[in-house]
């Protein structure tokens, strides 16, 4: 079976499209970055998560109402699992008192609908800030090592796109979580722990796609003339859509199918690498070699391929 | 084909290993399916002893699920050093309180800075040396820096030890606990049932100190002494406080005092109720309120010297069913400590059969304890465990044996813990709940039931894929991403290292990464084959000129699963640990593997032009 088969897009000559809407999507990001910022869960801000399962169905008002007369303060929302809540509150150094306060109050009010509490996440700050360090330092170290990486394995221009795209990459999913955070009972888009591993895949993945058009890019343009380019930029990714496509496309089933099975735990998770494999699939194809391209026909210094 | 037979052999290794590696979980699964098909309870019992070595072996090899999934806790406590310095020091006085005041909100705002340092540059701020408080007059500073470095490192490895000790009386199968940093304890504990129980084994300081009660004259002058201290407004929780401050001759607590509720500032005496006989006592309601106030410095400077007010453990209930806890005046300097007790035991008293626990001391205490009693006859001797009074006993007689009781528990579990902690020593210093994370073994459940879906699923999924767009060469493509997962799961039941939901979440994502290397291969031999070129030139070439995306792929992967794995905590720990194994074996698997199975079917008729779809 073959999806693209002998495809012929003109890509570096709509590549200003392709530019335009990065930009809009990195602007869109950074603004709402800057004027809503981002939902941090409980990891990195600190606070209780307990998550509440019923017998039978409930009303969130209902289990709202109770939390706010037994004077627990918080919110209370919809799980992703069947007749779930998750209340959320201050950090508790002593949660056996919190889980004795909230059975107890709705044990007497609801008495016909056992509940069970399912599970008890407490962060306490200093331990918060600790992780939020950690997480910074992680996602600095990795963009670090793959520049080094990127900037031993290509040339200099080559590299220095790559990183580019990556960036790209990692700050449109960041700017989608900052607008999408909290809009979504099913996943509640806050950046945790879990948001930074897929970051750092997404990292690691994003420069996959680019690397093999890359590849073809080099091969095709060695001892080529530079007027020859711009043709031979567009059939080196035109050869290489196919698998640009079907490898992430492979990817993105593993991802679906923890977006669908994984439970709330990796919802999140799984929104965040899909955006990820998206936009780092667009990005090889429309970011990278459009801005080597570009810088190539700019500068008067031909590329100097390493090796033979 | 010489080159080929290595490798052959090369991967029935692996695949044996890998085997080999997973057959104790398969073991382990088989027989707990086993155990649990038995009717009787007799018939399994008989099976697990019989079979005891066969099911001890297969579990202490199998996978190990983590804690998300099989339902626990994980806990990060931090041993308090601030408190341990404090009890270091001695001529305390007001500027040592306050410099020590100011160090402790420092340390608040900073995480897991040395407390130590923190203090030293609080005194050199105010020009006081510390040996002035610490240790010997003729220390310098960087002396007593190290020395109380010393006893803080002391202090976290000697809380890891204590704690690890209560954990194992307590039972809990393979309690992991390790320090992290200068002062904090990591614990993962699995299978927990009763969490408050295991909270109160980890955080009980367990301080026993026995100490004289002060006449009931002198605890009623020094009553009134503070009575008009005011309560912290901010720190009532009780609507329109009731009061009893109109010395009623019966314990009636619950009594609103008009007074109290209009004039604002509530004062100690509108909560503290007396009784002729020289009874002080606190309501049930405003316990916590009365203990905070009791040991505020302004209220403890108008008691006696070397005196201190404690509450009693446990309420006492009037016939109305309302719940008071008296209130004692205690001699401060404890006449001994519980540092004495060599060995505790939970049982049931004779006369009332309320739970307690019986003591006994080593020689010194013995010693010391028969001269305190023998001075003593007809006081009280108040039992005082982390600064609530157990139990006031009127010493009858001179006690030579060693021995005590602390009675006033509440539940028989409670004097079980009580015993631990006492057997297992007091902490150095009061730990802090830093961090928590519980599941229950029901979501644990939900958790194992989606990641074996999401396991199922995505092998199905990615495996159809490859099958239906690149043909035959897929279902080589799919023998591999078996082996792959056969790899994963093994060295992950090799190394012990512990499943989790990320590290489920890890394998879905490696097999769709996995196959990656495959499409960039197979798509090459399509190339090659559309130029025109034989199918062994076209392997040939597909093969050596992927070779370089994939390696970069899946170096910048690792790298960045290396760095998650380096910087991440828990469950996100697992992830990367799974994405590593995964990515690294798909190196293998995907590049070796599909190799031979193609050349071996090769120069049969199963392959041909056509193989690659």
């Amino acid at each position: 079976m073959r999806i693209f088969q002998k495809t012929s897009f003109n890509f570096i000559k709509h590549r200003k499209i392709a530019y335009a809407i990065s930009s809009i999507l990195l602007i869109a990001g950074m603004v709402s970055l800057v004027f809503r910022g981002l939902n941090y869960g409980i990891d990195f801000k600190g606070g209780s998560e307990v998550v509440i399962r019923f017998e039978k169905t409930v009303d969130v008002g209902a289990v709202r109402s109770i939390m706010r007369d037994a004077g627990v303060s918080g919110s209370v929302k919809q799980y992703g699992l069947d007749r779930s809540f998750l209340l959320k509150t201050d950090f508790q150094g002593d949660t056996s008192k919190l889980k004795t306060l909230i059975s107890n109050s709705l044990a007497s009010r609801l008495p016909g609908n056992p509940s069970q509490i399912l599970s008890i996440q407490a962060v306490g700050p200093s331990i918060a800030s600790d992780m939020k360090m950690s997480a910074i330092k992680a996602l600095a170290a990795a963009l670090i090592g793959i520049l080094l990486y990127v900037s031993v394995r290509f040339e200099f221009k080559f590299a220095t796109a790559g990183v580019a795209a990556i960036f790209h990459d990692v700050l449109t999913v960041l700017g989608l979580f900052s607008l999408l955070g909290g809009l979504f009972d099913f996943m509640p888009l806050e950046v945790d722990q879990s948001i930074i591993a897929a970051f750092l895949t997404i990292a690691g993945y994003s420069i996959t796609d680019t690397v093999v058009v890359y590849d073809r890019i080099r091969e095709r343009l060695r001892g080529q003339k530079p007027s020859d380019y711009e043709r031979l930029f567009n059939e080196s990714m035109n050869q290489t859509l196919s698998r640009t496509i079907i490898t992430s496309g492979t990817t993105m089933l593993s991802v679906i199918v923890l977006f669908i099975f994984a439970g709330p735990a990796i919802r999140s998770f799984a929104f965040a690498m899909f955006a990820g494999i998206l936009v780092g699939t667009y990005s090889s194809i429309f970011v990278a070699a459009p801005i080597v391209f570009d810088w190539q026909t700019r500068s008067k210094s031909p590329i100097k391929f390493r090796g033979a | 084909m010489k080159n080929n037979r290595f490798k052959l052999i090369l991967i029935a290794v692996v695949a044996l290993v890998s085997v080999w590696s997973i057959w104790p979980t398969y073991r382990d699964y088989a027989l707990t399916q086993k155990l649990k098909s038995f009717r009787s309870a007799e018939d399994s019992l008989k099976f697990a002893i019989d079979n005891r070595e066969a099911i001890e072996q297969a579990k202490d090899k199998s996978l190990k699920l983590g804690l998300d999934l099989r339902g626990g806790m994980h806990l990060v406590m931090e041993v308090d050093i601030l408190d341990l310095i404090e009890q270091k020091a001695w001529n305390k006085d007001a500027t040592f309180t306050r410099v020590i005041e100011s160090v402790k909100k420092e340390a608040a705002d900073q995480s897991n800075a040395n407390v130590v340092e923190l203090v030293a540059a609080g005194f050199k701020k105010e020009n006081i040396k510390l040996s002035r408080y610490f240790y010997d007059m003729r220390d310098s500073d960087q002396d007593i820096v190290n020395k109380l470095n010393g006893e803080a490192k002391d202090a976290l490895v000697r809380a890891k030890e204590i704690i690890r000790n209560r954990i194992d009386q307590y039972g809990v199968a393979e309690p992991v606990i390790q320090t992290q940093g200068s002062q904090r304890l990591v614990i993962e504990l699995s299978g927990v049932t009763d969490e408050a129980r295991v909270r109160r084994l980890l955080m009980g300081t367990a301080k026993l100190e026995f100490k004289l009660v002060k006449d009931s004259e002198t605890l009623l002058r020094a009553i009134q002494r503070i009575s008009s201290a005011p309560l912290v407004a901010s720190a009532s929780t009780a609507p329109a406080a009731p009061s009893d401050s109109s010395m009623a001759t019966a314990p009636v607590a619950a009594m609103p005092a008009p007074q109290a509720a209009g004039s604002g500032v509530k004062r100690l005496s509108d909560v503290i109720g007396m009784m002729p006989n020289g009874l002080v006592f606190a309501p049930e309601y405003a316990r916590d309120q009365v203990t905070a106030v009791l040991s505020r410095p302004d209220v403890v400077a108008l008691l006696p010297q070397d005196t201190q007010l404690l509450l009693a453990a446990k309420p006492e209930q009037t016939a109305k069913g309302e719940k008071y806890f008296p209130i004692y005046l205690v001699q401060k300097t404890p006449e001994l400590t519980g540092g004495v007790i060599t060995e505790a035991k939970a049982t049931f008293s004779a006369q009332e059969n309320q739970p307690e626990v019986a003591m006994s001391m080593n020689d010194e205490g013995t010693s010391k304890w028969a001269r305190i009693t023998g001075a003593n006859i007809g006081k009280q001797i108040a039992i005082v465990l982390d600064n609530a009074v157990y139990s006031a006993p009127v010493v009858q007689s001179r006690i030579p044996s060693g021995n005590s009781v602390i009675n006033g528990i509440g539940s028989l579990d409670e004097a079980k813990d009580l015993e631990i902690i006492l057997k297992a020593g007091a902490l150095p210093a009061p730990v802090r709940i830093l961090e928590e994370r519980t599941v229950g073994p029901s979501l644990g459940a939900d958790y194992i039931r989606a990641g074996l879906f999401s396991l199922i699923w995505g092998f199905t999924a990615v495996a159809i894929f490859m099958i239906v767009y690149y043909n035959k060469a897929g279902i080589a493509a799919d023998l591999a991403l078996v082996l792959n997962i056969l790899v994963v799961i093994s060295v992950l039941a090799g190394f012990s290292a512990a499943l989790t939901l990320p590290g489920i979440a890890g394998i879905v994502l490696t097999m769709g990464m996995a196959v990656d290397a495959n499409v960039l291969i197979y798509e090459r031999v399509r190339e090659e084959l559309s130029e025109g070129k034989s199918l062994r030139m076209a392997i040939d070439a597909g093969y050596n000129r992927a070779f370089s995306s994939i390696l970069d792929s899946h170096v910048t992967t690792l790298a960045a699963a290396f760095l998650l794995y380096i910087y991440g905590v828990g469950p996100i720990q697992g992830f990367a640990v799974t994405l590593m194994i995964g990515t690294g074996a798909s190196l293998f698997t995907a590049i070796v593997v599909t190799r031979v199975l193609f050349d071996l079917l090769m120069d049969s008729r199963f392959m041909n032009e056509k193989s690659f779809g």
